[in-house]
């Protein structure tokens, strides 16, 4: 039961807006989808009917996000049962979930583009489901006769189970602690109570915004574009962070620009021990300095750490942990060269920092 | 049976390519319309004694969205 607890809560505190960042570009999906439908639905000019203005109606879109969500739900309370079924043969490695933050990122900015419509090119970046699933929905789903006024409900159902493809990182070591458990029916447990937890930040923010925009029609459109235009990038330049690719922003800027000492900087005389202290939001100190030619000791400390950083990824070594919520995990870097830059992020590429061997 | 190509260049997501395509249930001698939004065109299969070109314009039409005949296949 305390694990149960401790997932919701997790969910409530970290995972909404962790995993907003990559399954985000999805709900915007579905919901501009509906925007979009909405938009088409209000009258062109705006009609009067005995002197009065006829009012348009705002758009449909809690709807959509109820539905989005609740299929996520859905689809992780399977995955749990699975999991805890099955074992931790479903953990995707940081190479592969790399590949996919980045794919996922360009189709991001693709679709993104479409809404924008710079160029009919981007339409290819929407995925046109088959004839006999169109087929099916609308004669089913609609009706005949009333395809032009029922909202489209499928979309949100289908992307949001669509979200099981990409979890985020806390969602993995949600993952992990539902493999831990063994049992299926824990499983399914630990993962609805995560995602239950992490909904209402989903929602709000999701509704806040269509909300707000609704007055604005074709202005709001844009916004959600750019919106998901943006969340690519960062799905990009998650993924980037994964790799430990020096192209990534975080990189690219500490390349060009004189690197800032914060106040919980270390020093700067490498050292054959070092310590990262592992908090909720990130990496501490984000440099370290190691001595190169010998082998290094670095000490993963966390205190009452429930993110993805716990989630530590070291691309160089191969190296992808699980850190305890609170403890000490030493890890052991073989020597290296002066000069090396070795790069390591949580599980999502968010939270990233790195290691500088010198003399 | 004949197979026409319409191009439907107003179509702005996949969802109206089911509004458009939701034609093959209302006009009789359609036997089926596959819409692309990628292409902005649909393929429509009929029965030219039961359904004519112009009908199949005006159905589009009520659906909200410019069908124009492009080539005969």
């Amino acid at each position: 039961m305390n694990q149960i607890i401790v997932a919701f809560v997790t969910g409530l505190t970290t995972g909404g807006l962790s995993c907003l960042a990559v399954q985000g570009g999805l709900l915007a999906g579905s919901l501009a989808h509906q925007l979009e439908q909405d938009v088409l639905n209000q009258p062109s000019a705006r009609r009067k009917k005995y002197g009065r203005k006829v009012s348009q109606p705002r758009p449909q879109t809690a709807l959509p996000i109820a539905l989005f969500l609740g299929a996520k739900v859905v689809a992780y309370t399977l995955l749990g049962f699975l999991l805890g079924l099955l074992g931790s043969v479903l953990t995707l490695n940081a190479t592969l979930r790399a590949i996919l933050f980045i794919a996922i990122g360009i189709f991001m900015m693709g679709n993104a583009l479409r809404m924008l419509n710079v160029h009919p090119i981007f339409r290819y970046f929407v995925i046109e489901p088959p004839k006999f699933i169109t087929r099916y929905i609308r004669r089913t789903a609609w009706g005949k006769g009333g395809s032009q006024t029922r909202p489209d409900w499928i979309t949100p159902l289908f992307l949001g189970a669509l979200t099981v493809l990409i979890p985020c990182g806390v969602t993995q070591a949600m993952m992990a602690v539902a493999l831990a458990t063994g049992n299926p029916f824990q499983g399914a447990a630990i993962m609805a109570a995560f995602t239950l937890g992490a909904s209402p930040v989903f929602f709000i923010v999701a509704y806040l915004t269509t909300q707000l925009g609704s007055r604005l029609e074709g202005l709001f459109m844009r916004f959600v574009a750019l919106v998901v235009l943006i969340l690519g990038l960062v799905s990009i330049n998650n993924g980037l962070n994964l790799t430990g690719s020096p192209l990534s922003a975080r990189n690219l800027s500490q390349t060009f620009f004189a690197p800032q000492q914060s106040s919980q900087a270390s020093s700067t005389v490498p050292s054959s021990t070092l310590t990262l202290t592992v908090a909720n939001n990130g990496y501490w100190p984000h440099r370290l300095y190691a001595t190169a030619g010998e082998a290094v000791l670095m000490n993963a400390v966390t205190q009452g750490t429930y993110s993805c950083a716990r989630d530590l990824v070291i691309p160089a070594l191969g190296i992808e942990t699980l850190l305890p919520a609170t403890g000490t995990v030493p890890i052991n870097i073989p020597p290296q060269p002066a000069g090396t830059v070795m790069r390591f992020s949580c599980s999502m590429g968010m939270y990233t920092g790195e290691i500088v061997f010198g003399q | 049976m004949v197979k026409k190509i319409f191009r439907v260049d107003d179509m702005h997501c996949p969802n109206c390519t089911m509004r458009v395509e939701s034609i093959e249930d209302d006009l009789p001698g359609i036997k089926q319309v596959s819409a692309s939004y990628q292409k902005g065109q649909m393929l429509v299969e009929y029965d030219e004694t039961q359904v004519s070109e112009a009908q199949i314009i005006a159905a589009v039409k009520t659906r909200g969205y410019q069908a124009v005949l492009a080539v005969s296949s």
